[in-house]
């Protein structure tokens, strides 16, 4: 039987509809049912993610000289499921990342696991070498681009006989020339080089190596602050990457026109501290050269503005490489002005004979009986260095009279002169901006024995930071005011346009400036012939300062070690307009005991500091103290012969 | 008749076959022209692409270059010069250098200089 043709027409329509009605629940199935599915698996097969690195913030010195700075350079690391045979790739990669081939090969057979396949298989991301300079990694672009497209070229070499070798052209001629010939190139293309990956990153550089090294700090392997600045600024610094959002082909390549959703990425502000380089500069000589010297088991070296508070300089020994943080202990890493505390010695005295003052219990020409060096008291004996009868105060800190100290100490009483060490800083972090400062230790007047009010006036019994002393003595130096020492000066983006500064933050007056040029006048004759820093001069300027000489405590903190002393200095220039103040400190020089003093050792590298520094801040010195003290030279040097 | 016929029979619909023709290299143009856009987009990507891989690759070096410049011309780097002999402090000797008088009272700028050697 023939089927009539409409018959035919309706089977056909049927067989339509039906293929059509199929089609469609295919089509609500691939496109509403598993949509998500399908969207996610072409988003991850087309879609690119891509981070826009933000670049660290640098770190400047106050005349903006570089401190801490980026160094662009490349991770190499690899597709191994792309990898057609890793010992070639390892060859070809061997010479430039400086690896050997074993090792290569060894990282390019990593394997990882896929839920997918539940099996192990080639690792899609193997980092082969991090913080490659972008020279090499240049050259290793260059030869993967020369193998790209060496790879599709026919070889001459390899023309059939009798067929006619066609006359060589210039772009020949420059593709023989090159890393590899044709036949190289087609063995690497198939090696694998395009499963080479190049990508940007960036090394933090330290120019000024050891220099400023405690305080500049460095960073992790992440670029993450550790230590110093670096850690305290790190949320200025770090930035905010970017992100953009678009496509890429089969190969992986970006598709730029499918670009869809970008954050630009947000560079990290630069950091300005308040160090002056040349000044750090003069500090770190003079105190490398004392190290040489004298080869004490640390030494420290600070400088301030007092009226401000900025730090211009501060130095450790021992130092380190930031550059190089792996290389050196971690006690070479502590910065010690801030991080460790030490009997500050006779430097204290400045406290209880400020207090004093302060307090009208006495005047600087207030005599005070010194018992002729021996003075019992709670049945132990307090000596003194160079005995009198009796010193005015004014004297007491100019001989650095242990037992004038105490008396003033037992005057002030156990109360005030606890609240007089507060009120100067000790026992309370100072605020700077670096990490890892310490308070110190200043007992509460219930813990103390009955020598206490005698042990602290003399700087024993307490511990201090050696940047607490130098923002004491900057009260002093300032006219009464105590300021909270500042490292970093302003915050700018990189356009220049400030994001923060730090004004100078006074924390409290501490005395009045009658009392402050009282002991400055005190702190001035302690560099006078009878005065205990008699060998501390600077030509053409007034300095003011105080020796201390403390016993060292021993290591389980009972008792002194015998013979072991820190000795510092702490003074300022010039007298009437203090341009700095400057602590220099050494724990426990390597030389004979009658010369292990503050006023013997640490007053003349302050001395020579200071001569230096004035000449970089273009201190102008004093013709007539010029003239005098070339005189005073000349009479001494007679007296001698 | 025949001629008639001849007008009437396997008459090709000249106009309504030109219509179509036109639709089609319409159609066929604008096709063709719709790729050589894609393309030409998918070309100035590329080249933005290529423009952009320079520009990051010029910054890097840029960057290169001022790092390198900040360590050779930091302290350390100096003084290192300076003990290898490939750098040398020059003295200024006292008879080159003048003092200037401190400023007068009278709010003036001019001061006069002395040395002291002489």
């Amino acid at each position: 039987m023939i089927a009539s043709a409409k018959t035919r027409a309706l089977v056909g329509c049927c067989v339509l509809a039906t293929g059509f009605t199929g089609f469609s629940f295919r089509l609500v199935d691939l496109q509403v049912t598993r949509h998500e599915e399908y969207a996610a698996m072409a988003a991850e097969s087309h879609g690119l993610r891509q981070t826009i690195f933000a670049r660290r913030g640098a770190i400047y010195d106050i005349h903006n000289q570089p401190l801490a700075a980026n160094e662009p350079v490349r991770t190499i690391a690899a597709d191994a499921s792309k990898i057609g045979d890793k010992a070639e790739l390892a060859r070809f990669l061997a010479k430039p990342l400086e690896m050997t081939e074993a090792a290569l090969v060894e990282k390019l057979s990593r394997e990882r696991w896929s839920e997918k396949e539940q099996k192990m298989v080639p690792a899609r991301y193997i980092v082969l070498k991090k913080g490659v300079p972008e020279p090499v990694a240049d050259d290793l672009i260059q030869r993967i681009a020369e193998i790209d497209r060496k790879k599709d070229q026919k070889d001459p070499a390899k023309a059939k006989p009798g067929q006619a070798t066609p006359a060589p052209t210039a772009s020949v001629v420059q593709e023989a020339s090159g890393y590899y010939t044709i036949e190289e190139a087609k063995t690497l293309a198939k090696a694998g080089v395009r499963a080479i990956m190049l990508e940007q990153d960036s090394n933090r550089v330290y120019p000024n190596k050891n220099m400023l090294s405690h305080v500049v700090g460095f960073v992790d392997a992440e670029n993450k602050g550790v230590d110093g600045v670096e850690k305290t600024m790190d949320d200025f610094l770090k930035g905010h990457d970017g992100l953009r959002f678009s496509e890429r082909d089969r190969t992986g390549k970006e598709l730029v026109p499918f670009r869809s959703q970008e954050r630009p990425a947000r560079d990290g502000a630069n950091v300005r501290l308040t160090i002056d380089l040349s000044l750090q500069d003069i500090v770190e000589t003079e105190l490398a050269a004392a190290v040489k010297q004298y080869r004490p088991k640390m030494a420290i070296g600070i400088m301030m503005r007092p009226q401000t508070g900025e730090i211009l300089a501060m130095a450790n020994r021992p130092d380190f490489d930031p550059n190089d943080v792996d290389a050196s202990p971690l006690a070479a890493r502590r910065n010690r002005a801030i991080t460790d505390m030490v009997e500050p010695g006779s430097t204290f005295k400045i406290t209880v004979v400020s207090g004093a003052l302060q307090q009208h219990l006495v005047h600087p020409d207030t005599m005070i009986p010194t018992e002729n060096g021996y003075f019992t008291y709670m049945g132990r004996v307090l000596r003194d260095t160079h005995p009198f009868p009796e010193l005015s105060v004014h004297d007491i800190i100019v001989h650095s009279s242990n037992i004038g100290a105490a008396k003033l100490g037992i005057q002030l009483g156990d109360q005030r002169l606890y609240e007089w060490v507060r009120k100067f800083g000790f026992g309370d972090r100072t605020g700077v901006q670096l990490p890892g400062e310490i308070n110190g230790l200043v007992h509460p007047v219930y813990h103390w024995d009955k020598l206490t009010i005698t042990r602290i006036p003399m700087g024993q019994s307490v511990c201090v930071t050696p940047l607490q002393v130098v923002t004491a003595m900057s009260a002093i130096a300032n006219g009464g005011s105590l300021m909270m020492p500042q490292i970093v000066h302003d915050v700018t983006d990189c356009e220049g346009h400030t994001v923060t500064a730090f004004p100078p933050v006074e924390v409290r007056r501490v005395i009045s400036p009658e009392v402050a040029a009282e002991v400055r006048q005190a702190l001035q004759d302690v560099m006078s012939k009878k005065g205990t820093g008699k060998d501390i001069h600077v030509p053409g300027f007034l300095v003011a300062g105080k020796t201390g000489t403390a016993q060292k405590a021993g290591e389980n903190g009972i008792g002194y070690e015998k013979g072991k002393y820190i000795v510092s200095f702490v003074g300022f220039m010039p007298v009437d307009n203090p341009q700095f103040v400057c602590l220099v400190m050494l724990d426990d020089c390597q030389v004979e005991a009658n010369k292990n003093y503050g006023g013997t050792i640490a007053g003349p590298i302050f001395a020579k500091i200071a001569e230096r520094a004035a000449r970089h801040l273009g201190l102008e010195p004093s013709q007539e103290l010029l003239q005098e003290q070339s005189k005073a030279a000349a009479d001494s040097e007679r007296a001698n012969d | 008749m025949r001629s008639n016929r001849r007008r009437h029979a396997n008459v090709l619909p000249i106009a309504s076959l030109a219509t179509w023709i036109i639709v089609a290299a319409f159609a066929c143009c604008a096709g063709l022209y719709y790729v050589y856009c894609k393309h030409q987009l998918l070309e100035r990507g590329n080249q933005i692409h290529g423009l952009e891989r320079e520009l990051a690759e010029l910054k890097n070096l840029n960057e290169c270059a001022k790092t390198r410049i900040d360590m050779l011309s930091s302290p350390a780097a100096l003084r290192q010069r300076r003990t290898q002999d490939l750098a040398k402090y020059v003295e200024i000797t006292q008879d080159k250098l003048v003092l200037l008088t401190e400023k007068p009272a009278d709010g003036s700028e001019l001061r006069t200089v002395a040395n002291i050697k002489q």
